[in-house]
């Protein structure tokens, strides 16, 4: 397969050859500290938020490994708090919110714009230093004695728990700065650096997706900020408004906590989303059924999502008129995601398949996020709600959307744009098994937690009743799959690199702009500024014996 | 800054005192670059807002739970000085703006004065805002010294909070519910907005170095806009605070 | 960049005026009891100097239409934290009469460490 390219030695002089790409541009540790290039800011968040993410899969791991036996197998209870929260608070901040922003669209938005890098590149870096500032500060919480109150600090437990919380509330503010910035620089660079002829219509859905995304996370992260500020300032000085023995009042802080962490999990889930909508379209072959419904169907999730944070409150206290209210408004979030769920699925109907592994992927969160986004309305359901509160009904459904959509949209994106990114194809046998055993082991885990949630096992406890062990017992075994899976994935990809099987230019027949560009793209993207004259999705021009399309 | 032989845009000095502007690389066009910032900035001011709004909620939550206590309380401050704080922020968001109307007309010496004048303003709030903390602090409302020290859970006492005069009680002597609360809410809020303004002063003296060098002129003034804006953002939140916390309604 | 609005001097003068009889006037209502308007009036001195703030010191009314829609938007957004808070804050109480006479009370109820062994 390489007899028609000239150099593939990376060790010999023959290299030299090679055109100049982001990674090999230059050299030395500044050339990467103190870069302005989104490729090389979205590969450092890439890089970052996988540690990340294996740091909270460890913990995980953790939690349910103690879960074994039902009075414990590992840790005290006071140890199991904190290992909880670290896993939940890592995953959520650390993880999921910058993952899919910070790295796939930091490298990919503006290609697929046609621009030559994010309108504030000194701002992406900034944004790229909160993030790790904000990461060093959890890990420092860790070390400062650790916090067992749960990702959601709720207060007064926050309050008056003798724990490193204060460490914790400025990362978690600093990291919302980080997010902020993301979504601002991408807000800017969709308005004002479209390539010539890139009309809002001819936007890739992926951008569609982070532009909404953006919209919340400059809207909604600030009142995060406050938030855990005000948590902060409780701890350091009594302001007393969220503490009932100086007369405030627990539910404000709820209500200003929801306020923001209803629409994250849009923040997180709206660009898995956008991942899912490209992919579908490019492994399919055929242009998305429904497009500027997806695109406004994201807006309208944004929008939404501003009016329903009231449905983590059932219990909690609040007026049950306000309570009715939050419930029904929660069913119209159901609308336009179905739009997409449905539009995905009219998209595969009939296409030309391609299973390649980031398809394979993308079917896998079809099927997990249709269980997870069902299983929410159920959620919704206000009477419905008060049997399944704080159960283990709620954690399997937020993981089927999490864990089983979002990281598996990220999954699937990273084994998309792999080529394009590196230059380098991985093994795509074992990318098919790793798929499956990530899909098995999911389900493995989470469909046990359906069942013993529904039947009242409380979510967070260190121990239970032994009547729920083999369903703790089955989502144990579960998680292992689930980690060898994901350990499978981690060296083929890892070993992608060292092999250097070189990729195709445009490996799955992509014709949007990011395929045109060289693989891996130069410094400023493109070798002549891109000209869009098609509109969006369309493979009538893709020549299939050279997947280019033809150059304008 | 180009990297590989593209030509960069500049905008050429108006003057000799006057420095040219070179457009960052990834732009194709002044006004691109110019729109681009402009409408981050904003997108920034917009999260201000909302982090403000945080406060504000709170302000409105407690003082619908607590009517007499905020009453009161707004009765401890002297709304003489916050007038007369408001007026200077008012005035220094006027100079501001005529700084800024300053850059645009290329007139160097005088984007400096009305600058330098500005942060003058930013000064003399900061020092009234002093004698306003200092003020609480010897009455007893707000005790500084005291202000990281725990909470009695015995009796209930707050270490900052010891009220010499007997300010915060109803008509027949009672302590008023949870008479800290409208103190800790004002300090919360003008400590934030404090801060903002000690930015927004530094941000300013920043912009006067630039101007002083003559980087700021008709063609490139951007720096000059977004600071200014910063500046009557700072003053658009006291333009709330100033009645809700002084004259408590 | 011609296209940029540079505003006199003279308009810049008249709103500072403006603001500062706007701010006595707010120190004036204040003396005098409207009873529960007492919040309105003072909110509306406020909005309207705040929107002269924004739409001539900060040049909105001249800025694009994006711009424009930003930071209002900013404002409706923080008015659904307003609004359905209070929303709650205000039925909590209509809320407890409610529950007092109404609820059911299931007797039959047990904790679930009861139910261990059964
Ligand atoms: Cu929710």
């Amino acid at each position: 397969m390489t007899t028609n390219v000239p150099a593939v030695d990376v060790h010999g002089a023959a290299a030299e050859a090679r055109p100049k790409n982001f990674i090999n541009w230059s050299s030395g540790f500044m050339s990467w500290a103190g870069t302005l290039d989104h490729k090389r800011i979205g590969l450092m968040y890439l890089v970052g938020v996988s540690i990340a993410f294996l740091c909270g899969g460890l913990f995980a791991l953790l939690v349910r490994l103690h879960l074994w036996e039902p009075n414990g197998a590992l840790f005290s209870n006071a140890q199991y708090n904190q290992i909880f929260t670290l896993h939940g608070a890592f995953m959520v901040f650390i993880f999921v919110i910058p993952a899919i922003p910070g790295s796939l669209g930091n490298i990919i938005l503006p290609l697929m714009l046609g621009a030559k890098d994010v309108a504030l590149p000194r701002l992406n870096l900034l944004s790229f230093y909160l993030w790790l500032t904000g990461a060093v500060l959890a890990t420092l919480a860790i070390v400062l004695g650790g916090f067992d109150t749960g990702w959601t600090f709720y207060t007064p437990y926050s309050l008056y728990t003798n724990q490193a919380v204060v460490t914790i509330g400025l990362a978690v503010f600093v990291l919302g700065f980080s997010s902020i910035f993301t979504g601002l620089n991408f807000i800017v660079t969709t308005h004002k650096l479209r390539a010539p002829g890139m009309t809002w219509f001819r936007m890739p859905l992926f951008v569609w997706a982070l532009y909404a995304t953006s919209l919340l996370q400059v809207l909604a992260t600030p009142v995060l900020g406050i938030t855990v500020l005000l948590v902060a300032f409780e701890r350091l000085y009594h302001i007393g408004i969220f503490d009932p023995r100086l007369g405030g009042d627990p539910v404000l802080f709820e209500h200003f906590f929801w306020f923001y962490s209803h629409p994250a999990v849009y923040i997180m889930v709206l660009p898995a989303f956008g991942i899912i909508s490209e992919l579908v379209s490019v492994h399919s072959r055929k242009p998305l059924f429904g497009y500027k419904l997806i695109a406004f169907s994201s807006l309208a999730i944004a929008i939404i999502s501003f009016l329903v944070w009231g449905h983590h409150m059932f219990t909690s206290g609040q007026s049950t008129y306000a309570m009715f209210a939050f419930s029904f408004l929660t069913f119209f979030v159901a609308i336009p995601t179905a739009i997409k769920e449905f539009s995905w699925v009219a998209t595969v109907w009939k296409g030309s398949i391609a299973l390649n592994s980031p398809m394979l992927y993308t079917l896998a969160f079809l099927v997990i996020f249709a269980i997870g986004g069902l299983t929410g309305v159920i959620l919704g359901a206000l009477n419905v709600d008060i049997h399944l509160h704080d159960t283990y009904f709620v954690v399997a459904h937020f993981h089927y959307v999490m864990m089983g959509s979002i990281a598996l949209a990220f999954f699937a994106g990273v084994h998309h744009w792999w080529p394009k990114m590196f230059g380098v194809i991985y093994n795509e046998t074992l990318a098919k098994i790793a798929c499956g055993i990530i899909f098995i082991g999911f389900n493995t885990t989470f469909i046990p937690q359906f069942i013993m949630g529904s039947r009242g096992m409380p979510r967070r406890y260190a121990t239970y009743v032994p009547e729920y062990a083999p369903f703790h017992q089955a989502s144990t075994i579960g998680v292992i799959i689930l980690a060898v899976g994901i350990a499978l994935m981690v060296y083929y990809l890892v070993a992608s690199l060292f092999q250097r099987k070189k990729a195709m230019e445009n490996q799955w027949g992509g014709v949007t702009l990011e395929w045109l560009a060289p693989t891996p793209p130069p410094l400023e993207n493109f070798n002549e500024p891109p000209v869009v004259t098609n509109e969006v999705y369309d493979y009538s021009t893709l020549d299939l014996q050279t997947m280019r399309t033809p150059v304008k | 800054m180009s990297h590989d032989g593209h030509h960069s845009v500049v905008i050429p000095a108006p003057g000799p005192e006057f420095q040219a502007h070179t457009v960052a690389h990834h732009f194709d066009t002044p006004v691109q670059e110019f729109q681009s910032a402009k409408l981050g900035f904003w997108l920034f001011l917009a999260t201000e807002i909302l982090l403000f709004g945080g406060l504000f909620a709170a302000y409105f939550y407690f003082h619908e739970v607590y009517p007499e206590t905020f009453r009161l309380g707004g009765q401890q401050l002297s709304w003489k000085l916050g007038a007369l704080n408001t007026s200077v922020l008012l005035l220094s968001s006027w100079t501001m703006a005529m700084g800024v109307r300053c850059a645009q007309t290329s007139q160097k010496s005088k984007l400096l004065m009305y600058c330098g004048l500005t942060v003058l303003g930013a000064a003399i709030f900061m020092v009234i805002k002093f004698i306003e903390y200092k003020a609480k602090n010897d009455h007893g409302l707000v005790v500084f010294s005291e202000l990281f020290s725990p909470y009695n859970e015995a009796t209930g006492q707050l270490a900052w909070f010891k009220d010499y005069h007997n300010a915060m009680v109803d008509k027949a002597g009672v302590p008023l519910p949870h008479g800290h609360l409208f103190f800790a809410i004002y300090l919360t809020m003008t400590a934030i907005h404090g801060l903002h303004v000690v930015i927004g002063a530094g941000l300013i003296l920043w912009v006067m170095k630039g101007a002083a060098k003559g980087r700021f002129h008709a063609g490139y003034y951007l720096p000059v806009d977004l600071v200014g804006l910063y500046w009557h953002l700072v003053d658009l939140i006291w333009i709330f605070l100033f009645p809700l916390l002084y004259l408590v309604p | 960049m011609g296209h940029h609005h540079v505003s006199s001097s003279a308009m810049f003068f008249n709103v500072l005026v403006a603001l500062l009889i706007l701010t006595g006037i707010t120190v004036g209502t204040s003396r005098i009891d409207f009873g529960a308007a007492n919040m309105m009036i003072a909110m509306a001195i406020a909005s309207v100097k705040a929107s002269l703030v924004m739409a001539f010191f900060m040049h909105l009314k001249w800025d694009t239409a994006i711009n424009k829609i930003i930071f209002l938007s900013s404002f409706l957004f923080l008015s659904l934290l307003f609004i359905f808070t209070f929303a709650d804050h205000a039925t909590r109480r209509m809320d407890t009469q409610w529950h007092v006479t109404k609820a059911p009370v299931d007797k039959q109820w047990v904790h679930p460490s009861q139910l261990v062994g059964k």
